[in-house]
């Protein structure tokens, strides 16, 4: 442990080095802890040729990463869009820009399109184009009250990286895949099935091969009304005409999940009792204490469970929310 | 074994790749060479693995405990496929179940000179892909701290809100469709320009010019590593009329003095060629060469700033109101402004003498600069160097990864998914690559 009370060897390091600056220069050759006066660590004495290898780095090839690019864009240590030198499997994706959001608030929030067709229509992905949304109306809101947005910010993390603009009103390149289907873990499993010959083997055969309740590829996509415009198309229907059913399909899907919303609210609310009193809002419901699984002891059901310790009244349980509705 | 909050977090011996945005921190990355762990045989499995995993730690999370992390971690390694939905209208699935049972077979080339090897799904490189989860490190990705500890620094001081609440939890775990807000401020802070040193207290900016210009080459070379040479040269060119007036160093004063000697000087060969100059003009002079002593004057004092002086200064020059052309080269303030220019200057265009004279191209370029002088201000108060600008080297360490949806003007992100593995990429910014990952995730499945 260092001295309380600082000795005068290293108590006076910093401004003993500070008075003989002068006399020999010692540029670059002390630890940055021997600007603060208080330090009571000693200054180093020579420079290691680590350090003379970076300062060598730093004003060479270093020299490169100090500043973003004028002209914009990434600036990785490897000239493509991959920030680490060691792993061709991370590359930097593009964001959308300023530009690019705006147009897609303005489609979603003034002309009501669909969140899925206008994922379909740009080919950015239908979480994020809600989130763009949600995020913009955050961003109109602080406009409306006046409360200062972090423009300088803004501009030059977006200068630095790649960035997607779209143009409105005519077909612009894809963001990126739209119809990704999550590999669900029954379907990793390898399978040994043996059907006939003479049959159609379809997705939906192969979903119920892997899980009784599986849905098939087709109903698991993101976008499944996207296939039907494909069939509607091969089937001969004119673009138009496909691209007007697929967008009254999006909205038709649009709606019952936010039927399914409601209701469900709905269910919830009619199920609690509210009383209110000055202080606490109290929110009563119907709990089946028989409702308690099949050994008694599942995980989700209310009260003491014999056999099942409650470890959230223990000393250094730390409980940390799981969620924020 | 010291603690991780005593452990010092970027070394230039044994170095460790880190979650910062640190200059020492991109050298390491930068001579980084592969580890080549399992190339020989000189190291047994277990070796291996325990070496990969070290490797890995160091950046994944180092600020988290082992214990943790272990408990954190998943076997379940998630992706995704790419389903073309053309390809899905145009077959039933019944195409994968022709031949014996997988497909058709694909005809080999035999013959071919190179035969490319098949792109791989690198599911290894996910296995750190529950690390993403946390908030601290969610903040760290979206580009709103510096470092994963500065971003646990903000979620423990209060200031990250998770859906709108308040999380103080940086082991808070993002469920997909979570948006996290950080405070402005903070972000500002993490990610701008750090003060320049010695021009934070008050104090200090208006101590007298030689006794700073006693203490500036002593601190510099004290700073010695932290602030090297390229660092402390590095005085940012700024406009004089966004110049942060408290928290810059004494400015210099020696060229504005030299501008007002110089148009003086100017104005008295003006008036000692007599016959060129009509008596209006040379009572014009006159004045302007009594106003000019007291001005001078008071450049000389530790309080003044060249911006108010050059203001005054130009206000008198537009007062002279001389037509001639000699005269005219002395009254250009630009040339009064900077003295290196102050010969090549005179064949300047008159400046303009109020804002009806200005041209469209010159009443946008003002607007452009009132507006970026709105937005981004000199403001003493801050913490950070003001007007802001981003720090060095963050654009080396800039990406977002896709699983964030980040809008920076309110430094807001929406968590939209877990990271996901496709074909040919994984979303897990890591530093190794595909076989360092793999040893690791070996490592974590505890059968060792």
């Amino acid at each position: 442990m260092p001295p309380r009370i600082p000795t005068k060897s290293s108590a006076s390091s910093a401004s003993a080095l500070v008075r003989s600056s002068f006399v020999s220069p010692c540029t670059s050759q002390c630890l940055p802890s021997c600007r603060a006066g208080f330090s009571t660590t000693p200054s180093l004495e020579r420079s290691t040729n680590l350090r003379r290898a970076f300062m060598q780095w730093q004003k060479t090839i270093g020299a490169n990463f100090k500043q973003p690019k004028p002209e914009g864009g990434h600036n990785y240590l490897s000239n493509s869009n991959q920030p680490f030198p060691l792993n061709p499997q991370f590359r930097s994706d593009r964001v959308l820009d300023e530009q690019a959001r705006e147009l897609i608030w303005e489609k979603v929030m003034r002309q009501g399109e669909t969140l899925k067709a206008v994922s379909a229509e740009l080919g950015v992905d239908v979480t994020r184009v809600a989130a763009v949304v949600r995020l913009k109306e955050v961003e109109k809101d602080w406009v409306s009250k006046g409360k200062k947005l972090a423009t300088p910010y803004s501009k030059a993390v977006l200068g630095m990286l790649p960035t997607k603009s779209f143009r409105p009103g005519v077909q612009n390149q894809p963001l990126e895949p739209i119809n990704e289907l999550h590999i669900h873990t029954a379907t990793q499993k390898q399978l040994f099935w043996p059907t006939a010959e003479s049959r159609q083997f379809t997705r939906e055969d192969a979903a119920k091969a892997f899980h009784a309740k599986m849905l098939s590829a087709d109903k698991r996509v993101p976008h499944p009304e996207l296939i039907q415009m494909e069939k509607n198309l091969l089937h001969g229907m004119s673009p138009d005409e496909a691209r007007a059913h697929f967008i009254s399909a999006a909205e038709q899907s649009e709606r019952m999940a936010a039927e399914k919303q409601v209701k469900k609210a709905m269910a919830e609310e009619q199920a609690t009792k509210r009383i209110n009193t000055q202080r606490f809002e109290f929110r009563f419901k119907e709990v089946d204490s028989e409702l308690v699984g099949k050994d008694g002891r599942a995980p989700n059901v209310v009260g003491w469970k014999y056999g099942m310790p409650h470890y959230d009244r223990k000393k250094g349980m730390v409980k940390i929310p799981t969620s924020v509705p | 074994m010291p603690r991780a909050a005593q452990r010092r977090l970027h070394v230039l011996r044994r170095p460790k790749l880190r979650q910062s945005w640190s200059k020492y921190n991109l050298y390491n990355i930068w001579r980084q060479r592969d580890p080549k762990i399992g190339f020989t045989d000189h190291e047994t499995f277990f070796q291996q693995k325990w070496r990969a995993k070290g490797l890995l730690r160091a950046y994944h999370g180092e600020h988290i405990k082992e214990r943790d992390w272990e408990r954190m971690f998943s076997r379940r390694l998630l992706s995704v496929a790419n389903m073309n939905p053309r390809y899905m209208a145009e077959n039933d699935g019944s195409e994968m179940a022709a031949g014996r049972g997988s497909g058709q077979d694909i005809v080999q080339r035999w013959k071919a000179d190179k035969v490319d090897p098949k792109t791989i799904t690198p599911y290894m490189n996910m296995a750190f892909a529950p690390m993403e989860r946390r908030l601290d490190i969610a903040i760290f990705r979206a580009l709103f701290a510096s470092s994963a500890r500065q971003a646990r620094h903000f979620v423990v001081h209060g200031k990250v809100k998770v859906n709108g609440k308040v999380m103080p939890y940086p082991a808070y775990k993002l469920n997909p469709g979570d948006m996290f807000q950080v405070d402005p401020d903070a972000v500002l802070f993490a990610t701008g320009q750090p003060k320049k040193k010695g021009g934070s207290n008050a104090r200090q900016a208006t101590k007298a010019p030689q006794d700073n210009a006693e203490a500036e080459p002593a601190a510099a070379e004290a700073e010695g590593a932290e602030a090297e040479a390229a660092e402390a040269s590095e005085v940012p060119e700024q406009d004089p009329e966004t110049t942060d007036k408290p928290e810059a160093p004494p400015a210099d004063m020696k060229p504005t003095r030299q501008a007002i000697q110089k148009l003086t000087k100017q104005a008295k060969s003006i008036l000692a060629r007599d016959r060129d100059v009509s008596t209006s003009q040379k009572q014009n002079l006159r004045s302007f060469l009594k106003k000019a002593k007291p001005l001078l004057s008071r450049a000389g004092r530790p309080a003044a700033t060249p911006t108010d002086i050059l203001s005054e200064l130009n206000s008198m020059v537009k007062d002279l109101n001389l037509s001639d052309a000699s005269a005219e080269a002395a009254a250009t303030p630009a040339a009064a402004a900077a003295p290196t220019e102050s010969s090549t200057a005179v064949t300047r265009r008159e400046p303009p003498r109020s804002i009806d004279d200005l041209n469209a191209d010159e009443l946008k370029a003002l607007h452009r600069l009132i507006n970026e002088e709105e937005e981004n201000p000199a403001d003493p108060a801050k913490p950070y160097h003001t007007p802001w600008k981003p720090r060095d080297y963050m654009s080396a360490f800039a990406f977002i990864p896709r699983y964030l949806e980040v809008n920076q003007n309110v430094c807001s992100a929406v968590y939209l998914r877990h990271p996901v593995a496709r074909v040919g990429s994984a979303e897990v910014p890591t530093p190794f690559g595909y076989q360092v990952n793999q040893l690791a995730f070996n490592w974590y499945l505890r059968r060792r």
